[in-house]
C-alpha cells in the first residue's frame, strides 16, 4: 500500500478553521470552554480533545503593514517517529500508509511519547489515563476517504494523496510562490506525512522546530542502552555459568576436610 | 545425634560453633531490598521490551504492571535507604592499599591465586556491589519518580531520565545476578548469612578473615551455643 501524505499549503489558507471543527466532529471530541485571549487561536494549544489547532500569528510584512498567518498544528506523522520508538506497549504504531495511529486500548498513560515527540504533539488525558493525538483519520483513509479536515477545507489549502505526487506538487508550489517559500516535512525524521508549503522562513512560525529530530536521549535509550543491557544480562548469566563449570565454586569448607578438592 | 558444625558447609540450621555475621535487622533490610529489586526488574522488563509485554498478563494488563512497578518502587526507597545505612560502615569504604592488592588478583575468583590478600567483613568486590546499588539505586529512585510525573519539568531534562533509568537497570541487573550466584552456589555456605545469620567458622576464615580476627580480639564475636543463653528444650 502506498504511503499517503497530507499537505497544508499556508498560502491558500483563509483561517476559517473548518478543519479544526471537522476534526472535532469526526473524532467526536468534546468541546472545552474557551476564553477570548485576544486572538482567534482557540484553545491556546493542542489538547487531548483538540488534535488539530489553527495557530494565528500577526507579523510585520516589512512595509509597516501586518501579515496574518494561519498555521495548522497537528501530529506530523513522522517516519522515524520518536513516539512509536518509546511507546512501551505498541499502542502507537505505523499504519500501512506511513501515518502514526494510536490503539487506545493499549495505551497505559505512561506519557513517554509526550516527552519524546520533537513536535510536542501527544496530549495526556488524566481522566482516562490515556494520551490522544491526531491519527490522520485512520478509519477514513483505510476506507479510501480523505481525512475529515481535508474534506472540510474550502480552498484546497489541505490536500491528501499518494506521497510521491504530493511531494512533487509541494515543491512545484513552493517554486511557484518563490521568495522565501519552502517545503517543510520531507527533509527530517525520515519524512513526515503531514507536510507544509511555507511562504515564509521556518523560524517565522511559532512552535515550528527548524530542525526536528528524534531526541539523542531517545536514541541513547532505545538504540544503545537497550541492546547493551541485553548483552550485559546475557554476559553475566553465561559468565556465571561458565565460572561455575570452569573455575568452580569457592571451597569454603574447613581446611583439610576429607573429600574436598583444593580450593582453587 | 550430635553433628559437628564444621563438617558440611550447608548449615541452614545454626549449629554449635557457627559464627554470627548478620543481625536480624540487616537480614530484613536485605530481603526487603532484594525482593523489591526483583519485582522491579521483572515488571520493568515488561515495559522496557515490547516482546516482554506478556509479563503484564498476570498483573491484569500493562497499566497494572506499571502501577505495581511504581508502588514497589516506593517500597524500594526505604529499603535502599536502610541498606545504605546498614552497610555503609563496613562495605562503603575502600581500604588502600589492601583492597588494591585484592583487586589485582580479582580476589582469586577468576584464576588460581596461591594467596589471596585477606579481607575484612566485605571484600572489594562486595564493596563495589554496595556502591553500584547505593549509587544506581539512588539514580533509579530519582529518575523513576520523575518518569512517574514527567509533565511539569523541563522537557529536555526529563528526556534524559529514561536512558539513565535504562543504564541503572544495566548496571544493577549485572551486579544483582553476580551477587545471586556468588551468594549461593558460587560460594557455598554464604546464603545462610542472610537466612539464619550464622555461617561456619571455616567460611568466615576464608571470606572475612580480618574481621574474624578483630572480633575475636575484641571479644565481640558471637558464636552459636556460646556466650549466649539459648532456650532449647
Ligand atoms: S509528530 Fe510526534 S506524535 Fe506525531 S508521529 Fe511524530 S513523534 Fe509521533
Ligand atoms: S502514553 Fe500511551 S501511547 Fe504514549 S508511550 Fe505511553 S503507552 Fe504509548
Amino acid at each position: 500500500m502506498s504511503e499517503k501524505v497530507k499537505l497544508f499549503d499556508l498560502s491558500k489558507c483563509i483561517g476559517c478553521r473548518s478543519c479544526q471543527l471537522a476534526c472535532k466532529q469526526w473524532n467526536q471530541l468534546p468541546a472545552s470552554q474557551t476564553v477570548n485571549w485576544g486572538t482567534y487561536q482557540n484553545p491556546p494549544d493542542l489538547q487531548y480533545n483538540t488534535w488539530l489547532l489553527m495557530r494565528f500569528q500577526e507579523i510585520s510584512d516589512g512595509n509597516g503593514g501586518v501579515k496574518w498567518i494561519f498555521r495548522k498544528d497537528a501530529c506530523m506523522h513522522c517516519t522515524d517517529a520518536a513516539c512509536v520508538k518509546v511507546c512501551p506497549t505498541g499502542a502507537l504504531f505505523h499504519t500501512k500508509y506511513g501515518t502514526v495511529s494510536l490503539d487506545v486500548s493499549k495505551c497505559i498513560g505512561c506519557k513517554e511519547c509526550v516527552i519524546a515527540c520533537p513536535f510536542d504533539v501527544p496530549r495526556y488525558n488524566a481522566e482516562v489515563n490515556k494520551i490522544a493525538k491526531c491519527d490522520m483519520c485512520f478509519s477514513r483513509i483505510d476506507a479510501t476517504l480523505e481525512p475529515a479536515c481535508v474534506k472540510a477545507c474550502p480552498t484546497d489549502a489541505l490536500i491528501f494523496g499518494d506521497k510521491k505526487e504530493i511531494v512533487e506538487y509541494a515543491h512545484a508550489r513552493a517554486e511557484e510562490l518563490g521568495g522565501d517559500a519552502s517545503v517543510y516535512g520531507d527533509q527530517f525524521v525520515g519524512g513526515t506525512h503531514l507536510m507544509f508549503v511555507l511562504p515564509d522562513k521556518v523560524p517565522v512560525y511559532e512552535k515550528l522546530p527548524e530542525n526536528p529530530r528524534v531526541p539523542v536521549s531517545v536514541i541513547a535509550w532505545k538504540d544503545w542502552l537497550k541492546p547493551l543491557s541485553l548483552i550485559a544480562a546475557g554476559g553475566v548469566l553465561a559468565g556465571s555459568f561458565l565460572h561455575y563449570i570452569i573455575h568452580g565454586p569457592k571451597d569454603t569448607s574447613g581446611n583439610g576436610d576429607a573429600g574436598k578438592g583444593g580450593g582453587e | 545425634m550430635e553433628m559437628p558444625a564444621r563438617e558440611g558447609v550447608n548449615k541452614m540450621i545454626p549449629q554449635k560453633g557457627m559464627i554470627k555475621v548478620s543481625d536480624s535487622f540487616e537480614r530484613i533490610v536485605h530481603w526487603c531490598l532484594a525482593i523489591s529489586c526483583l519485582v522491579l526488574i521483572i515488571t520493568g522488563l515488561g515495559m522496557m521490551f515490547r516482546s516482554f509485554n506478556f509479563i503484564g498478563i498476570p498483573f491484569g494488563g500493562m497499566t497494572n504492571l506499571k502501577l505495581v512497578h511504581n508502588f514497589v518502587g516506593l517500597f524500594f526507597i526505604p529499603a535502599l535507604f536502610f541498606a545504605i545505612l546498614v552497610w555503609w560502615r563496613e562495605a562503603g569504604k575502600f581500604k588502600f592499599p589492601d583492597d588494591l592488592e585484592w583487586i589485582k588478583v580479582a580476589g582469586g575468583y577468576l584464576w588460581h591465586v596461591d594467596e589471596v590478600p585477606k579481607t575484612g567483613k566485605y571484600n572489594p568486590g562486595q564493596k563495589a556491589f554496595f556502591w553500584a546499588v547505593a549509587f544506581f539505586g539512588t539514580i533509579m529512585v530519582i529518575t523513576g519518580l520523575i518518569m512517574w510525573f514527567p509533565l511539569d519539568l523541563p522537557r529536555e531534562f526529563v528526556r534524559w531520565m529514561y536512558p539513565l533509568h535504562a543504564l541503572g537497570f544495566l548496571v544493577i541487573f549485572a551486579f544483582f545476578f553476580v551477587h545471586l550466584y556468588l551468594g549461593t552456589i558460587g560460594v557455598p555456605g554464604s546464603a545462610q548469612a542472610m537466612f539464619t545469620g550464622y555461617v561456619t567458622r571455616s567460611w568466615a576464615e576464608k571470606q572475612c578473615p580480618l574481621w574474624l580476627e578483630e572480633m575475636e580480639k575484641s571479644g565481640k564475636l558471637e558464636i552459636y551455643g556460646q556466650n549466649t543463653i539459648h532456650v532449647q528444650h
